[in-house]
């Protein structure tokens, strides 16, 4: 017998569950005395709505088989979705990192990294890439904080204001 | 008070600074629009951010520039490399591509930027037209039409957009519920904050649009290891001198080929969801029907090139249109100017021409202006883009990656704003991926607060829910809300199934009662006209043998938007 599992049955059981803990926690809204329509109701109609098409959802994929492509194991996976993971991975990375390196080192950084990694890891690109990540976010930075009179994060190193 | 208006517009979108900014925003939008992968939309939506220092008029009209270049500077890389730089683009390449590659890349770019010109300027004067007097009907709405009005944009953007009607409503729905989060507008009370602090007021519009659609959107753009390190075009392209006075002769030839292609861009534009890579090909096809020489299209003919173009052209005036008139995008770059005006403590409504005349008429102004500076700025522009694509996307999308980041923070000076981003990037990458389309799910972000502040309002006036389908133009937004969700399975199936040749004789019958109940003579005139098509509509079937319509005929224009 064929699996019916597929990616749109996964997606439709993933988001009843999120309609699940989300119609929980619409429980918990304060009910007020005044007003007209209670803070909870229009939530809740939403929620009503996405648990329907979820269902919705999950019947029409448990009627059609499976795509050719998907699955492939988690080996295949990872090599697909190599550069986006590299680069959410990456972006956490810098927004752990900015209160200490703040947002022109930091970006610096996180510019060069990404570049490094993406463009290949050559030693001999380096200095472009170096050359790409001080231009670009200095111009930025400078943009932002004389130009438009933002105060992006300074960080504990450098503490730039 | 028009004259008072237009000249309070005139000193303001033409004083020095906004017309730097307004040749800075076209150019910029004629590289972005230029680049395969660098949509219109995302190019406005890195805008944003540097707009939140500049006034309303200022920021909306360096947008409208950027969206007027980007539709415009699609045509180039069509023309020269035969791929498009955009969507709303791809059909000019069908003749661009041909005539340029059969030695007159100098007329096919001077045909596109002057088709591009005359449409959006035809669309721009239906814009001044039309959106005072659709605003005028939009008074006439209550909370229960303005609430019927929501559902009906969702619904219809859901439907068009991806192919998967469910998947979309979904993702409308999740993007209501994205709104919902924080605190809520009516009573003041907290919502789905799960105890953390900055939750409590809720995510800021910016960061969840730039994280759902530009962060996902460049994510996508380097999935590809191999792909993305390579140039953005690898076909080589030279610059050519655009030979305007031949172009602009050949139009004129075809005058009526340019005014039914602005007509289509301008009502395919007025529909929300409906956008230029619609309202292209939409235009292409009509044009192919009525010319004289069919044959001839294809192998770079003059008209191949001038409907595609002023179509989509004319598609941006057709969203101000809805924008304006109603306080509903048209499309999801217009979601981003309602963000804009939020931002600037505008809030679009139907009285939002009347209560905003200076900063209305400046939009109308801003929209013309950024037509003549497009002409202006395409030859350079041209030279910019031949050396922008010589750089790999990697380098792009690193760098932007961190100027998304910056522009978020800009907004309100918190770190919270680039979390949010990087968590609504995360979630917009892993919803494009499994296929859920993301403009219904920006349209429910952007249009959660508006549909529950009327609900509420139709309570607190009566608590009969029945005039939800009472009320005439409530019951016919919902009427035309659920022929909408129909027409994915009307359009999958028009070839294969009998009840497809009722769906238009019942759309116009259904929405007659609605008509017939509202006040004046007009409506209920034109609602006596529907009732007369209807009728014709089945007669004209029955005496066919209720024949389906053969595979040719409509499936062209679905053919060419899978090309």
């Amino acid at each position: 017998m064929q699996t019916r599992i597929n990616r749109d049955s996964v997606s439709a059981v993933f988001l009843l569950l999120f309609c699940g803990v989300f119609i929980a926690a619409s429980f918990e809204i304060e009910t007020t005395n005044y007003g007209t329509l209670q803070s909870s109701v229009w939530p809740q109609i939403i929620l009503g709505a996405l648990s329907l098409f979820s269902l919705l959802l999950l019947t029409q994929a448990l009627r059609r088989p499976p795509a050719p492509g998907e699955g492939g194991g988690l080996g295949a996976w990872l090599r697909r979705y190599r550069n986006p993971l590299i680069c959410y991975a990456l972006f956490l990375a810098f927004l752990v990192s900015l209160p200490v390196l703040g947002m022109l080192l930091g970006g610096i950084l996180f510019v060069l990294v990404m570049l490094t990694i993406l463009g290949g890891g050559k030693l001999a690109q380096l200095p472009l890439h170096l050359a790409i990540a001080v231009v670009s976010v200095g111009a930025m930075w400078a943009i932002f904080t004389y130009a438009l009179g933002v105060f992006l994060p300074g960080g504990i190193i450098l503490n730039l204001q | 008070m028009l004259i008072e208006n237009l000249s309070g517009a005139f000193s303001e979108v033409f004083s020095l600074g906004n017309l730097m900014l307004m040749f800075l925003g076209v150019s910029a939008g004629l590289i972005a629009g230029s680049i395969p992968g660098f949509t219109i939309t995302m190019a406005v939506v890195l805008t944003l951010p540097f707009t939140f220092g500049l006034s309303a008029v200022e920021g909306l009209a360096t947008m409208i520039g950027v969206f007027v270049g980007g539709l415009s500077g699609g045509l180039m890389s069509g023309m020269l490399t035969g791929i498009p730089g955009t969507p709303s683009s791809v059909a000019t390449t069908f003749d661009g591509f041909p005539m340029a590659r059969g030695g007159r890349p100098g007329l096919a770019l001077g045909i596109g930027i002057w088709s591009s010109f005359f449409g959006g300027i035809l669309s721009a004067c239906l814009l001044v037209a039309l959106a005072p007097q659709l605003a005028r009907i939009g008074l006439e709405f209550g909370p229960w039409d303005y609430f019927a009005l929501v559902l009906f944009a969702l619904t219809i953007t859901a439907s068009l957009s991806g192919e998967n009607l469910v998947k979309g409503v979904i993702a409308g729905l999740l993007g209501l519920l994205v709104a919902t989060i924080g605190e809520d507008e009516v009573n003041g009370v907290a919502r789905f904050d799960f105890g953390v602090d900055a939750l409590r007021q809720g995510f800021a519009f910016l960061p969840v649009l730039v994280g759902l659609f530009a962060f996902s959107q460049l994510l996508s753009d380097v999935r590809d290891v191999a792909a993305a390190r390579r140039p953005l075009m690898e076909k080589s392209a030279q610059a050519v001198r655009v030979e305007h006075l031949k172009a602009v002769r050949q139009i004129f030839r075809h005058w009526a080929q340019l005014v039914r292609s602005a007509l289509i861009g301008t009502f395919t534009g007025i529909l929300p969801a409906a956008g230029g890579s619609i309202s292209n090909i939409l235009a292409y096809d009509q044009a192919k029907k009525a010319s004289r020489n069919p044959e001839a299209f294809g192998s770079g003919t003059p008209e191949g090139i001038i409907a595609p173009e002023s179509s989509n052209n004319a598609t941006a005036g057709g969203a101000l249109i809805t924008m304006m008139a109603l306080g509903i995008p048209g499309d999801v770059v217009t979601a981003v100017m309602l963000g804009a005006l939020l931002i600037h403590n505008v809030q679009p409504s139907p009285t939002f021409i009347s209560d905003n005349p200076q900063l209305a008429y400046a939009i109308f102004v801003a929209f013309f202006l950024a037509h003549f500076i497009m002409i202006a700025m395409q030859a350079v522009c041209l030279r910019a883009f031949l050396l922008v694509v010589r750089v790999p996307m990697y380098t792009l999308a690193s760098v932007i990656l961190l100027y998304c980041a910056i522009g978020v923070f800009a907004l309100n000076n918190v770190t919270f704003d680039i979390w949010t981003l990087f968590v609504f990037g995360v979630l917009g990458y892993v919803l494009k991926t499994l296929g859920f389309p993301l403009p219904p799910m920006i349209l429910g972000v952007v249009l959660g607060h508006v549909a529950e502040l009327n609900l509420s309002r139709a309570l607190a006036i009566s608590d009969d829910i029945s005039l939800f389908v009472t009320r005439p133009w409530a019951l016919f937004f919902l009427v035309i809300s659920l022929f909408s969700a129909v027409f994915p399975w009307y359009q999958a199936r028009r070839h294969e199934a009998r009840w497809t040749l009722f769906y238009f004789p019942a759309f116009c019958a259904a929405i007659v009662l609605p008509l017939f109940l509202m006040e004046g003579v007009v409506r209920p005139i034109l609602a006596g006209a529907l009732l007369l098509i209807a009728a014709f509509t089945l007669w004209r079937h029955q005496q066919a043998g209720w024949q389906l319509p053969p595979r040719g005929s409509g499936a062209e224009v679905s053919q060419l938007r899978e090309t």
